[in-house]
């Protein structure tokens, strides 16, 4: 008798009970299914790609990068550089305001930088590992209460964008929480204030009151964590949630053949490319010798049919880019390689390697991370297919990527030949070539040393004019495509399913804005 | 018993050193793990100070060692994701993986039981066949293949079910809010359905057959003729004589079988975005956050040889004989 009332308890609990997917969501609700979790909220750690989508909304930045490339005031209503460029000074909105409701003034601003830069910190995340280093960052100087002041060690024409990238954020809330308060605790100071963090399963935002900057149209975001590819694709055409990232290329069709969403892709700013490592320690290694010689990094740019591999493989369609420029801030007209398996031979012909009798040139490995980029192993396959073609027979090292891959490339040891992805910015040239800003430089993985290029950045520094800046970098790209430097395969297409319910356009900066 | 007790306990003592040994090893073999400490643009001075700060410089055996002495007072170190005590994070998500097997046990043996006794009761007849086909189907299909096509049927398809998703039940009860949980157990129970079932088919379908073959036994034995020639009914015969003398090898299955469903959930947890240990642990591999996954396989592998132990006094208390063996 008891089990049978408990079983007619369960059936009319859960016959009265909507399930999430049958409500419709209330309109000023917005939900994005991510594929991880934050790694956390503290906006002096932040790094990963995720947690930087919601820190923009949670706080503010003195400018911020428009979805078009654009650097737009946001906190700071102008700006001014000194003569020798080396310090900025922003004046602020007044409008300004802590969760709290407190006024930000420039106190709170020197605050978040100054906090980040203190090396007593030890904060490994974006800002104090590759913003403030990037800037040489001195220190900052308050003048009044909306006026604060920026010293840099040098000029850096790219500065103010680096700038775009610093949170800004309360001094009264930070200053009393520990590190570990900080990761979960968040006091926000832009659109959005967070009202609940489940780890790994969800995150919930709601309208910050005490902004008064112009807000986007949704009271809530909730970002919903869903690793696995295809329950994403499930809960967008149920409905479920509005945006999803990483559409697996076995999902576009069944996405796009719905009736509830579609599929809308953009060319990341994010660079795939084979780097050429010319570093002495693979002189004896086979191949190794072979890549340093212009002529045959010029070869082998014929041999990858790069659209080839994007349709296959990405499902995608891609564009070989010609310089390690984003194309929409690509102004040298160079022309990118195009797939020419004859022309390779014939350049390796004359660079004297010839085709043995088995039909083999030289014997090289491609280096590989595992489950970094989309589809990369197979990708380095098919690669290593092309090669073998024109008589380079490579053998493909699959690696793990934290424990092996980053441990390489760090101490610039991947190769000889290595798959990599990296990062430029949707706002400048000059960012996007500074992977390469001297031979030692720490994201010059492939230990390029031309001097014809390198002196561009002197002759960079001497010049406040952009038109100039412009000649300067066609210079350095014509440099960096005749040497072969990198074989550049494509910006990656980022995939996003949006639901119909919605309309949204993917950024190439792989932020989720939802202005 | 206290001899036996004494006995068995040490034997667990014993294969948790081995597991730890185990771990510890296995993550120790990827590689250094100075690098996941560092930023990626950390200069080599960073490096070798955080290498020589967290002991990642000493010989294996010192480093074994030391995370042994953690162990032992409860120090299993921290987060590299989290930052905060890797075994506080553990626990913190164990409600929502143990909420997640009882129901998928619970699920098993509901219908495993019935299903075994029906099919022993008609062996050789079709009922028997077509319960032992299914689960023979039970025990062959991928935990993560009939978790996708659960999801694209009953959840995209008829939409009868959530596809993805938790409302806590377990947490708000050991957080003594027993109103919170009252209230979420209507709507926690869609949630945990469909996992469940993925998780729980194998173990079902494997009991199920497990209980057929045990009941036919005991219905061969001259106690249940005895039963039967007294006029007793055949509901009693199974249910008060035969079934009750059955459970004992099932129950000591049930033990282990609560292991496998605790080992199952990583593969179901990541497909139905269950935010519990095992997903924790896909999570913590991915990032090679190490004390993470150290932490979570000690307390699995505790959980484990618990259980076990918990079964084998059961079982002894139920027949004595066990205690001289």
């Amino acid at each position: 008798m008891k089990w049978t009332l408990l079983w007619v308890y369960l059936g009319v609990m859960l016959w009265g009970r909507a399930l999430p997917g049958d409500a419709a969501s209330p309109p000023t609700l917005i939900r994005i299914a991510l594929g991880n979790d934050a790694d956390t909220l503290d906006p002096h750690e932040i790094d990963s790609q995720e947690s930087q989508s919601i820190a923009r909304l949670l706080w503010g930045t003195l400018y911020s990068v428009s979805s078009d490339g654009k650097l737009t005031p946001y906190f700071a209503q102008s700006y001014s550089m000194s003569e020798d460029g080396k310090s900025f000074t922003f004046k602020l909105r007044p409008d300004l305001a802590c969760e709290n409701g407190a006024r930000l003034t420039a106190r709170d601003v020197a605050y978040s930088f100054d906090h980040v830069a203190d090396p007593a910190m030890k904060y490994t995340g974006h800002e104090a590992g590759f913003v403030l280093p990037a800037l040489q960052y001195i220190g900052a100087h308050v003048i009044d209460d909306l006026t604060v002041t920026f010293s840099l060690k040098t000029y850096n024409p790219i500065a103010l964008g680096l700038l775009a990238d610093m949170y800004i954020f309360c001094r009264a809330n930070y200053q009393a929480m520990s590190k570990e308060q900080a990761s979960t605790h968040v006091s926000a100071t832009g659109p959005y204030r967070l009202v609940e963090w489940a780890h790994d399963d969800h995150i919930l935002l709601e309208r910050n009151k005490a902004y008064s900057l112009p807000v986007p149209a949704y009271d809530q975001v909730l970002f919903r964590i869903i690793p696995e590819g295809s329950t994403r694709s499930a809960e967008l055409i149920a409905g479920n949630v509005d945006i999803i990232t990483g559409v697996a290329p076995d999902q576009i069709d069944p996405i796009n053949n719905s009736d509830t969403a579609k599929v809308e892709t953009v060319a990341s700013i994010r660079r795939i490319y084979v780097g050429f490592n010319q570093s002495d320690r693979f002189l004896s290694a086979p191949g190794g010798k072979a890549i340093r010689d212009p002529r045959v990094r010029r070869a082998l740019q014929y041999a990858v049919d790069v659209p080839t591999l994007c349709s296959a493989l990405l499902r995608i369609p891609c564009v070989r880019p010609a310089t390690m420029i984003f194309p929409a801030n690509d102004l040298t007209g160079i022309k990118a390689d195009p797939y020419d398996p004859d022309l390779a031979e014939r350049l390796l012909d004359q660079a004297g390697y010839s085709r043995q009798a088995d039909g083999t040139r030289f014997e090289i490995t491609l280096q590989t991370p595992r489950g970094r980029y989309p589809n990369d192993t197979n990708i380095a396959l098919a690669i290593a297919q092309f090669l073998g073609d024109i008589g380079v027979k490579t053998k493909v090292d699959i690696v793990d990527f934290a424990s092996v891959f980053v441990p390489l490339s760090r101490k610039h040891a991947a190769g000889p030949l290595f798959l990599m992805g990296t990062s430029g910015a949707s706002w400048s040239a000059l960012y996007d070539i500074s992977d390469l800003p001297s031979p030692d430089g720490g994201a010059n993985y492939t230990n390029f040393s031309d001097p014809d290029f390198f002196a561009g950045w002197k002759r960079i520094e001497q010049t406040r004019d952009p038109a100039r800046q412009n000649d300067i970098i066609r210079d350095m790209m014509t440099v960096f495509h005749d040497r072969g430097t990198w074989l550049l395969l494509y910006f990656l297409p980022d995939v996003y399913g949006v639901s119909n319910r919605i309309r949204w356009q993917p950024r190439a900066d792989e932020i989720i804005s939802i202005d | 018993m206290l001899g036996y007790l004494t006995r068995r306990l040490l034997q667990c003592g014993l294969v948790i050193l081995g597991v730890t040994v185990i771990t510890f090893c296995a993550l120790h073999m990827g590689g250094d793990p100075t690098y996941l400490y560092v930023s990626e643009r950390a200069s080599e001075e960073e490096i070798v100070a955080t290498r020589a700060k967290l002991g990642f410089d000493q010989p294996l055996p010192v480093q074994y060692g030391r995370f042994l002495s953690g162990l032992l007072q409860g120090d299993l170190g921290t987060s590299l994701t989290y930052h905060t005590p890797a075994l506080g994070v553990v626990l913190q998500r164990f409600p929502a993986t143990l909420e997640l097997t009882l129901c998928a046990m619970l699920m098993a043996i509901s219908i495993a039981v019935p299903a075994g006794v029906l099919a022993a009761f008609h062996r050789g007849r079709p009922l028997d066949g077509g319960i032992m086909l299914v689960a023979m189907f039970g025990q062959s299909i991928p935990s993560f293949w009939l978790g996708i096509m659960l999801i694209l049927t009953v959840g995209l398809g008829l939409r009868w079910l959530p596809i993805s998703g938790r409302v806590p039940l377990l947490d708000p009860l050991f957080a003594g809010q027993f109103m919170t949980a009252l209230d979420n157990f209507p709507k926690a129970i869609p949630y945990l359905l469909m996992p469940s079932m993925t998780i729980a088919l194998f173990s079902l379908a494997r009991t199920a057959r497990l209980v057929r073959s045990s009941m036919l036994e005991v219905l061969s034995q001259d106690y249940v003729r005895t039963a039967r020639s007294k006029g007793l009914s055949e509901f009693r015969v199974v249910v008060h004589h035969a079934l009750r003398n059955a459970w004992l090898p099932v129950i000591t299955m049930l033990g282990l079988e609560f292991g496998f469903l605790l080992s199952g959930v990583v593969v179901v947890e990541t497909i139905f975005s269950w935010p519990g240990v095992g997903r924790l642990v896909f999570n913590a591999i991915n990032h090679r956050d190490i004390p993470l996954v150290q932490a979570a396989v000690i307390v699995f592998s505790v959980m484990f040889v618990g259980l076990n132990l918990a079964v084998d006094v059961i079982y002894a208390r139920l027949d004595p004989r066990i205690r001289l063996t």
